[in-house]
């Protein structure tokens, strides 16, 4: 009786690594071959889209499916950000990821005072560049 | 105080004595024998199986633990499948929020 479930139990888990280990990443995909709506929320990284690592494209792909449900605002961001987030190593990308998760278990407050230091520091920096290009445009 | 036994004598007077059993009794004996020889070949054949070649019973032997492996395979690779698409839409979701965060992706990027 024993030999009835340890046996079958035992079989499944040595075939499990061989059956699961093909790669999670699909064939690379071309440009020309992506949909529309795909191309649409990819658009700033048409130019190296094919020179991008399979897996990249793969997740790329993934994360482009929620692009037809952000709003306007949202989607400008989207594709303003795009190209910067595509050029940064798997590496950095996983720390953002373990940053802004942390960023989001903040409390509240603490977290729109965060924003709203960073918000002055941009409007700040902003002004500097305004400043130092008008001085060089008198010169 | 010991005795030293001398196994002829002793095969000597075993003999003698089964010369006056009969021969109802002789039959027992003899299958009760032949019957202990058999258990005794088969008891070592799986010792040899069992030690030797530990493959052996990783094996499902009947249709009934082929199917179960079947199964479990099945449900093991529809789970795995399962925690892997979740895993990615989760990755996904984190990578679109950060995308579109009102905070520029320079906060959370080194």
């Amino acid at each position: 009786m024993f030999l009835v479930f340890t046996r079958p139990l035992l079989t499944a888990l040595v075939l499990l690594p061989f059956l699961v280990s093909s790669p999670v990443s699909a064939a690379p995909e071309s440009w020309q071959s992506l949909s529309p709506a795909q191309q649409e929320a990819l658009a700033p990284l048409a130019q190296q889209w094919d020179s991008l690592p399979e897996t990249q494209q793969h997740r790329l792909l993934i994360t482009a499916k929620g692009y037809p449900h952000l709003s306007h605002v949202e989607k400008q961001r989207f594709q303003e950000r795009l190209t910067v987030w595509s050029k940064l190593t798997p590496e950095q990308r996983e720390a953002a990821r373990e940053k802004y998760q942390a960023f989001k278990k903040v409390p509240a407050d603490t977290r729109e005072e965060v924003k709203q230091m960073i918000k002055q520091e941009q409007q700040q920096k902003a002004q500097q560049t305004d400043n130092s290009d008008a001085e060089t445009a008198n010169q | 105080m010991t005795t030293k036994l001398d196994p002829g004598k002793v095969a000597q007077l075993l003999t003698q004595s089964s010369r006056q059993l009969d021969n109802s009794t002789l039959s027992a004996l003899a299958e009760a024998r032949q019957n202990a020889i058999e258990r005794q070949l088969v008891r070592s054949s799986v010792a040899v199986l069992s030690t030797g070649r530990w493959t052996h019973n990783l094996i499902p032997h009947s249709g009934q633990q082929w199917l179960a492996t079947g199964l479990l395979v099945a449900i093991l690779m529809f789970s795995a499948g399962y925690w892997q698409h979740a895993q990615e839409r989760k990755i996904s979701e984190l990578d679109v929020a950060i995308l579109t965060d009102e905070l520029p992706i320079e906060v959370f990027v080194d």
